[in-house]
């Protein structure tokens, strides 16, 4: 048995594929390029195989990661070139990397990703974005309203100690926010809650059909 | 003009986005400069329900191994994405180039049930397509129809151009050739659609005039174009063999209803079910190849990835090498981690020794089909199946420890008594005492009563007969609600009248109907075929105001002499032959399975019959 973390990308018609979509597309890809899948035991084996974090609908990214466990070795190189070859166009493989047979899931040793959203400057306004992300960040606390699964009930939370980096530029009428916020079981920040309170704080208007956002990459704990 | 960045802006806002975008494994793309014929594949209802279609990846693969077509598809949007669209002026598009429809030379539809032609229309509608054939320019692709439904064309004579009758492997790339030398002339519309009147097969209702009756029957059916053809024979694949079968299907990329590697494994059916419409236009029964089969698993399980593996055909335990074949499929199946499914298997030891071997079918439950409540009834309707059959499967299954039995059968059946109704509640009795006596417990043991309504259909004996009145239907269903409630463990489910007469009326309708359809997607009709969309109200409406009783269709008895709105068309199997086997069913003398041998169907006269007599 070995275990593996691959690093991908995913874009263009693929950000309109869901998490459970993707575990499938992933689990046909191996069977048909012949990687053979450790399963689980049980009645309903299925294969042993998980996302770091899962990727909201919409979103791309460059930096996700995906750990698996075969019933035999192979090479890393040789499993990134056979999945580069399979993958639909919108997907491919960055890198491929043993991992210790023994060890914590990458969901548990997740910890930040970095995030790139693309906002379309509003029109005729004249954007000092410098100036309003110090002024966003300048806040004692960063509140925003959050929904609670298990209460039913929102609550105030502040995300401030959540956002680990903010940098705000803009290109080619865009307007581009670069950060890195929690992620992970035990604190996790969505960065749609940055895009509206930013948005709201510094009085920018958008349409978020309009509005992309990239997943960048994902830190783990060492 | 191609479409890919306006819809990015609605598939962030619609449910399952998936649906719309294409790019799946074994998709087509083609470099359009070389393309003389551009087919969009048009199926009446969701991406999901499409994409579970077989007959899709056929077509599909049939059209794209030919250089000069470029095949590709076109769902129906789900009503979230048909809002937008309508909204943002975005017209309907195919999933492979996002291409609006009206660029298409053919859109192609296929029909496999009658309450999807609501949505071919409201298609039209969102491609910016006129509804009628007459109010169509050469701007505007030719609108073609297919399948099941097309053995009845006629209410959609107005709107459709051209119908494929039988075996699409065969006529499809006959109507593309005839395109494409049309195309090259330059000449008119009318021209190719004469050309395609004389391709065997093709049926183009504008030739043709129907004249009526006082009374509202047809008098007779006049031609009016001298060429064309008197009668239109369904085209027919005589060897499976040699037919390509898609081995590198589409895989979905989202979850649809059934996702998973298929393989056909014969075409028609020897049983001579008279209500069954496919057991009639599908003939005669073409077997594929036990080795060939085996080859196209292999093949795609290995292109697809797929989990699982199913084989397709109208009756599974029929087909001549079934043992051998199953035993070979479960040896492929498990030396790849693929599961391997078998539905409509007929319950004897073998397909219980299987359905054992197959791990995890236990609890997807059991089904069966008697049809009929009583014995007397079968033997009408030409179902073979006993009492003792019943009760001898249903003693095995429950010996083998199947908790979860369902029945399926029909209501409304010609010379159906409440003594039929009876043998139904007799059956679901029996087989719940049977399991008390076999396990020696009440509990955890369910029979489901599923109850459908009879529907009769276009070229089967059943064809004069009339259905039930909706309130004869409530009866009956509430008469079975009543004797079924006080037997423990029985639970009941019947269908919707109000759907089942609308199909009633499509099924065996004419042309009149068509302005009917077009004032029904007006008013707001579409997937009828889906419960939480079907809406009766505007349908009666629709009909109203179109002028159409629609007791006419659904519930007359016709007379053997009357000109049927099929008549044109040729499945193949005479009218004295349903003739015969409508008189027959009022005797209620049962006829042989094919195999045991020829009643004279008349498809022997076209097309070889492998399977006479083998049995
Ligand atoms: S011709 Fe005879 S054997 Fe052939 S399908 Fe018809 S009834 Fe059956």
């Amino acid at each position: 048995m070995s275990r593996y973390v691959i690093k991908f990308y995913k874009e263009g018609v693929l950000r309109y594929i869901s998490h459970l979509d993707l575990l499938r597309l992933f689990k046909r890809s191996f069977k048909r390029e012949g990687i053979r899948l450790q399963y689980s035991q049980g009645f309903n084996p299925h294969p042993k195989m998980s996302f770091a974090q899962p990727l909201s609908l919409g979103y791309s990214s460059t930096g996700e990661y995906i750990e698996f466990e075969t019933t035999q070795p192979y090479p890393p190189e040789e499993i990134k070139e056979k999945m580069n070859r399979i993958l639909p166009e919108g997907m491919g493989i960055l890198s491929c990397e043993e991992l210790p047979a023994a060890g914590k899931t990458l969901a548990a040793m997740t910890n930040a990703a970095d995030y790139e959203i693309s906002i379309p400057c509003p029109e005729g306004g004249n954007i000092d974005i410098i100036q309003l992300v110090s002024a966003y960040l300048s806040q004692k606390a960063i509140t925003v309203l959050k929904h609670q699964r298990k209460s039913g009930k929102d609550v105030e939370i502040d995300m401030k100690p959540m956002i680990h980096d903010f940098a705000g530029f803009v290109d080619n009428n865009y307007i581009m926010l670069h950060c890195r916020l929690s992620a992970g079981s035990t604190a996790n920040l969505s960065p749609e809650l940055v895009l509206s309170s930013f948005c709201s704080h510094s009085r920018i208007s958008y349409d978020r059909t309009e509005v992309n956002i990239k997943r960048k990459e994902i830190y783990f704990d060492s | 003009m191609v479409l890919t960045n306006q819809l990015d802006k609605l598939l962030m806002k619609v449910e399952k986005p998936g649906r719309y975008t294409g790019g799946e494994w074994n998709s087509a793309s083609k470099d359009l400069s070389g393309i003389k014929t551009r087919f969009g594949f048009a199926f009446p209802d969701t991406y999901e329900i499409g994409m579970s279609y077989l007959g899709l990846q056929i077509i599909y693969h049939i059209l794209n191994k030919k250089d000069s077509v470029f095949c590709e598809r076109i769902f129906a949007p789900a009503i979230d994405m048909e809002e937008l669209m309508r909204k943002e002026g975005i017209p309907l598009f195919t999933l492979e180039t996002k291409s609006p429809v009206k660029d298409m030379d053919i859109l192609g539809f296929t029909l496999q049930y009658e309450l999807s032609f609501s949505n071919l229309i409201n298609m039209l509608d969102l491609s910016g397509i006129p509804f009628k054939s007459a109010e169509r320019t050469k701007e505007h692709p030719f609108v073609a129809a297919g399948g099941p439904c097309a053995f009845n064309p006629e209410p959609l004579a107005d709107i459709v151009d051209f119908f494929m009758l039988g075996d699409g492997e065969e006529i499809l790339p006959e109507v593309c050739e005839a395109h494409e030398s049309w195309k090259m002339s330059g000449r008119e519309k009318e021209e190719f659609l004469k050309t395609l009147a004389q391709i065997p097969g093709i049926y183009v209702p504008k030739f043709y005039t129907p004249v009526y009756e006082e009374n509202g029957t047809i008098r007779s059916i006049e031609r009016n174009y001298e060429k064309a053809p008197l009668q239109i024979e369904k085209r027919i694949v005589e060897d499976l063999n040699t037919v390509d079968f898609p081995e590198h299907c589409i895989v979905p990329f989202i979850d649809t209803v059934h996702d998973r590697a298929v393989i056909e494994i014969f075409r028609g059916c020897t049983r001579g079910c008279r209500f069954c419409q496919a057991g009639m236009i599908y003939r005669p029964v073409r077997e594929r190849s036990k080795d060939k089969i085996k080859e196209i698993a292999m093949s795609q399980i290995e292109s697809t990835g797929h989990e699982e593996l199913t084989i397709l055909s109208l009756s599974t335990s029929d087909h001549s090498e079934i043992e051998p074949l199953v035993q070979e499929l479960m040896g492929v199946c498990r030396e790849n981690n693929v599961s391997l499914s078998l539905p409509s298997l007929r319950l004897d030891s073998f397909s219980f020794k299987v359905l054992e071997e197959i791990q995890g079918y236990k609890k997807s439950g059991l089904t069966f089909a008697p049809e009929a409540g009583t014995q007397r009834l079968r033997d009408v309707i030409n179902k073979s199946i006993t009492d003792q059959d019943i009760y001898h499967a249903m003693e095995k299954a429950i010996e083998l420890g199947w908790s979860n039995i369902k029945l399926y059968f029909m209501v409304g059946l010609p010379t159906e008594t409440f003594e039929d109704l009876d043998g139904i509640a007799e059956i679901a009795r029996n087989i719940t005492d049977l399991n008390y006596r076999i396990t020696g417990k009440r509990g955890r043991f369910n029979v489901t009563i599923s109850v459908s309504n009879f529907v009769p259909k276009a070229h089967t004996p059943f064809q004069w007969f009339p259905q039930d009145s909706a309130e004869l239907f409530h009866k009956k269903h509430q008469y079975l609600k009543d004797k079924l409630k006080s037997i423990k463990g029985v639970t009941f489910q019947y269908h919707g009248t109000e759907v089942s007469y609308m199909e009633a009326v499509f099924a065996r309708g004419d042309r009149r109907l068509s302005d009917t359809l077009i004032k029904a997607v007006e008013l707001g009709c579409k997937f009828d075929g889906w419960r939480e969309h079907f809406n009766y109200g505007l349908w009666i409406k629709a009909l109203d105001e179109t002028g159409i009783d629609p007791d006419f269709y659904a519930c007359r008895v016709r007379s053997f002499e009357e000109v049927l709105p099929w008549d044109l068309i040729d499945s193949g199997v005479t009218k004295a032959f349903l003739l015969e086997e409508n008189q027959n069913a009022v005797k209620g003398s049962q006829s042989v399975d094919c195999r045991r041998g020829c009643i004279g169907c008349g498809i022997n006269q076209r097309v070889n019959c492998t399977m006479e007599g083998t049995l």
